[in-house]
């Protein structure tokens, strides 16, 4: 900066060009006033999910509540009980995680420790990929593709189940869990690795006794983190469990449909008469979600903060560390690969091919205790490689299906005209125009605010007490499920500010939705900046906000603008939450206002899919747009991350 | 095994002609020499003249970096190991290594020091109590830990991790210690403890020991080579590279005269 040159030469001349202070004080209240945003708005949900549901909990008894074992509410008298709900749940999370754990742990551990850089290469975008595609277009897949060939290879009457469900599931958490423990796997140290290695230990022992050990807070989060995910999913649970509320008899029956809370909230919301029983049961039910994820996440945190003190040193007890490392050798792993092998030969083909399978393992696993330490290696490693291939195959499943079926449909009559015949014919322009704008509304709405509290919480921190509550807030808010955002937004924003089944409804709960995103994107992209810059800067006697401002925010662009672009794509495939705020199926002109309901692509996938037979062409076109649409999203986001990671090189 | 029942007069290790790159750029240049059984071989030189990457070519650790290509021989007693079908795990038992910054595994003191005997098969109780005893005594750290092994190692100073680095070292009996500067990480004190570890260390193994310190090369050493730009500039006894270098390179880099 030639100017800051030429005024250093002459430093007496310098005219006292600094903010006053009252400017400083007042920046500092309007980023307190954005962080404080995240703590009011999950005050406000607490609060309007808890008044609305106190009626039905006052009416049935918590406890006859919880644990009835009739969910009816349409008949008569209507019976509000929802163990089989939280039995859905339960069998459902549980058999995702069955399913999405041991593959993901496996592709993990590949792509931290064996894979050569050219194949990292290629896996990395195709798992983003695997996370960005929409819940709905999961879905949509699972409904068409999956519950279809359960159905035909089971010879079942419906391939609507937990099992079904549980896939699905698996599928969507699997990229959580991946990435998250992936991280923590490369995060662990080169020099414990060498360490490890200098003594003679072989590839495997080194991953399973040292490095997965060491790594273990983090894997733990990625699977609490999934789970998380995997409870609080809506759509694709809904549109493949069948969605009967009963508790599966006997209870692992696999093939039994379900229903889950998430599922009951987004089928019975739409049709609910407003403040009946039957409403007031419902958020009741979003209540006790609300408590189960909340518990969920809660115990993550916890878990987290004690392994992370462990690790720190001040006291470990070596248990948890031994203890998986125990848990990870290579006869459990074969044991577990066979388990999986054994329950999909047993539903495909029967029992004796099962038993079959399991006798084989029996015999692998007594020799494991005599393979040698080579052996064991290339088995393991070998289990891992099939992880990656089963997850790569079924990243290409999907996208060949959709795409294969779906550009048949694409036309510029399908892009750029209105449905016909209730979205048989005719295009889905008003869906696309829809969901732009609720994406824009959305992003206008959480952006400022988002970066605000971001500064906020990195700039002017001062650990107290209110930080910490402000942090939690973004935490508790990170971990709602977004149809929780969706009786939010339906309660307090469409009926409560009377503001209607609207645009402008949909984009502020997008909006909230996609808030705690920003926030934490933006808060570590601020963190990445390095403090010597700011000392720098307030050394030449700059303000906090000129600091912040002018070094600061320049600096942290490229992760805050990462950050808004997957909030961005997050918002644009979301269904849960505009499902009762701001949508419609059919529209004939473009909304005039923000007061008029859109039509979004994702809700117009659902109901083409679950409700118009007949529109499979269609169906597939919208999927197709809408992944498009949000992949691109992404791709963006990709290209700006490296971009701005070449050219800000610090 | 003890390594004394093998040749002690004899070359433990022998290099001819080693070259290494790491990419495009030649790390090491055509090194010969060989390491002498039962003492302690100091490698020295400036920053950057390839001491350390010399170090990691005997236990092959430099597999671990990208890019990385070896040419010419390295002998472990006799066997060529970068011929196919060297067992490079078992040559990592033999030939053990401490860090320059210590490493020790985030778990109890106790178990840093039996994860070597434990993956190598030994599961008897008794026999890892008494080896994870005698290596903590060789290290000269039993008497300051014997009451808290179940502690984290994390927990200890930067010299205790050291020693246990090199307790957990010693716990798999190599034949071979390799030491990348040992002490950089470490006060006065400590060093001075190392050092005395290393001296008694010669009575069963072969050390060879990458410093920065000349004086500390000067202490602990038998042998010393001195390296420049990639090459092995001068290899001899301590005595007579320190005293009488025959190379005039070595000469200036000893009195402080360059690097």
């Amino acid at each position: 900066m030639p100017t800051t040159v030429t005024s250093v030469t002459s430093p007496l001349h310098l005219p006292r060009a600094h903010a006053p202070a009252r400017r400083e004080q007042a920046f500092s209240f309007l980023w307190f006033a954005c962080a404080l945003m995240a703590v009011v708005t999950v005050g406000f949900i607490l609060a309007s999910l808890v008044i609305e549901g106190l009626p039905a909990f006052n009416d049935t008894g918590v406890l006859r509540f919880v644990l009835g074992d009739t969910w009816n509410p349409t008949f008569d008298p209507p019976s509000y009980g929802i163990l089989p709900l939280l039995v859905g749940t339960l069998l459902v999370t549980l058999g995702a995680m069955a399913i999405s754990v041991p593959l993901s742990l496996g592709a993990a551990i590949y792509l931290a420790e064996l894979a050569p850089a050219r194949v990292r290469e290629v896996v990395r975008p195709a798992v983003e990929l695997l996370a960005g595609i929409p819940s709905v277009v999961y879905g949509f897949f699972g409904l068409v593709v999956l519950v279809e060939w359960l159905r035909v290879t089971l010879s079942v009457p419906s391939g609507e189940s937990v099992l079904a469900g549980s896939i699905l599931l698996g599928i969507m958490s699997l990229p959580t869990i991946l990435s998250v423990s992936e991280d923590a796997l490369f995060a662990v140290g080169r020099d414990l690795r060498e360490g490890s290695l200098a003594l003679g230990a072989t590839r495997w022992q080194t991953i399973s006794q040292v490095v997965v050990p060491a790594a273990l807070p983090g894997i733990s989060a990625a699977v609490i983190l999934g789970m998380g995910r995997a409870i609080g999913e809506t759509m694709a649970v809904l549109m493949v469990t069948g969605n009967a509320a009963v508790i599966p008899e006997p209870l692992f029956n696999i093939l039994s449909p379900v229903r889950t809370l998430t599922g009951t909230l987004g089928i019975e919301m739409g049709e609910v008469a407003i403040g009946s029983p039957h409403y007031h049961a419902l958020f009741a039910v979003a209540t006790v979600l609300l408590a189960v994820t909340l518990v969920v996440n809660l115990g993550a945190t916890a878990l987290l903060s004690r392994l992370n003190a462990a690790a720190a040193g001040r006291s470990m007890s070596s248990t948890p560390g031994r203890l998986v490392a125990s848990l990870f050798s290579t006869r459990v792993l074969l044991g577990l690969a066979a388990g999986i092998v054994a329950l999909v030969a047993g539903s495909t083909w029967g029992l004796i091919p099962a038993l079959g399978v399991l006798s084989v393992s029996a015999v692998l696993s007594v020799a494991t205790g005599r393979l040698s330490r080579r052996q064991s290696e290339a088995i393991a490693f070998a289990l891992f490689r099939v992880a990656v291939v089963v997850v790569l195959l079924v990243l290409a499943l999907i996208l060949f299906d959709i795409v294969s079926k779906g550009l048949p449909a694409i036309s510029w009559e399908f892009l750029a005209g209105t449905p016909k015949d209730l979205g048989r014919g005719g295009g889905i322009f008003p869906a696309i125009f829809g969901t732009l704008c609720l994406v824009a509304g959305s992003i206008a709405f959480a952006l400022p605010i988002g970066v605000g509290a971001a500064i906020h919480l990195v700039e002017y921190r001062s650990e107290g007490r209110v930080t910490r509550a402000i942090r939690s807030g973004v935490d508790l808010l990170n971990g709602t499920p977004s149809i929780v955002f969706g009786l939010f937004g339906f309660s307090f924003l469409v009926l409560h500010l009377n503001l209607g089944v609207s645009m402008l409804a949909g984009q502020l709960t997008l909006g909230l939705m996609v808030l705690p995103t920003i926030i934490r994107t933006a808060e570590e992209a601020l963190r990445n900046v390095p403090q010597s810059l700011r000392e720098g800067s307030l050394a030449l006697g700059a303000t906090r906000w000129q600091t912040i401002s002018r070094v600061v925010l320049p600096t942290a662009a490229a992760g805050i603008v990462t950050g808004t672009i997957l909030s961005i794509g997050r918002a644009a495939g979301e269904t849960a939450p505009i499902l009762f705020t701001a949508v419609v199926f059919s529209q004939r002109q473009l909304p005039g206002s923000l007061f008029e309901p859109v039509m979004a692509l994702p809700y117009h996938l659902f109901v083409l899919s679950t409700t118009v037979p007949g529109s499979d062409l269609n169906r597939y076109g919208t999927a197709l747009v809408l992944i498009l649409v949000v992949c691109g999203i992404y791709a963006v986001a990709i290209a700006v991350r490296n971009r701005f990671s070449t050219t800000m090189r610090l | 095994m003890t390594p004394s029942d093998s040749d002690s007069t004899g070359a433990v290790l022998e290099t001819d002609g080693l070259d290494l790159w790491y990419g495009s750029q030649q790390a090491l240049r055509s090194v010969t020499f060989a390491v002498p059984a039962l003492q302690v071989t100091a490698l020295i030189g400036p920053s950057g003249c390839g001491k350390s990457t010399l170090l990691r070519c005997f236990n092959r650790m430099n597999d671990l970096v990208e890019g990385c290509r070896v040419e010419g021989r390295i002998e472990y007693r006799g066997d060529e190991i970068h011929r196919p079908g060297f067992d490079v795990v078992d040559l990592r038992r033999r030939i053990g290594m401490v860090f320059q910054k210590p490493n020790p595994f985030p778990m109890s003191i106790y178990d840093n020091v039996a994860y070597g005997p434990r993956v190598h098969g030994e599961t008897d109780r008794d026999r890892l109590n008494e080896c994870v005893e005698r290596s903590l005594r060789q290290a000269a750290l039993w008497d300051e830990v014997q009451d808290r092994l179940g502690d984290s190692a994390l927990g200890l100073s930067g010299g205790q991790q050291q020693r246990l680095c090199i307790a957990r070292t010693l716990a798999v009996e190599p034949d071979v210690i390799l030491m990348d500067e040992p002490c950089s990480a470490l006060d006065p004190i400590a060093t001075a403890k190392i050092e005395d570890l290393i001296d008694a260390l010669k009575q069963r193994y072969t050390v060879i020991i990458v410093t920065h310190n000349m004086q500390q090369a000067a202490r602990v050493s038998d042998w010393t080579g001195f390296m420049y730009l990639g090459r092995l500039v001068e290899f001899g006894r301590t005595s007579q590279v320190f005293e009488a270098p025959h190379e005039e390179l070595t000469e200036r880099y000893i009195t402080g005269r360059f690097g």
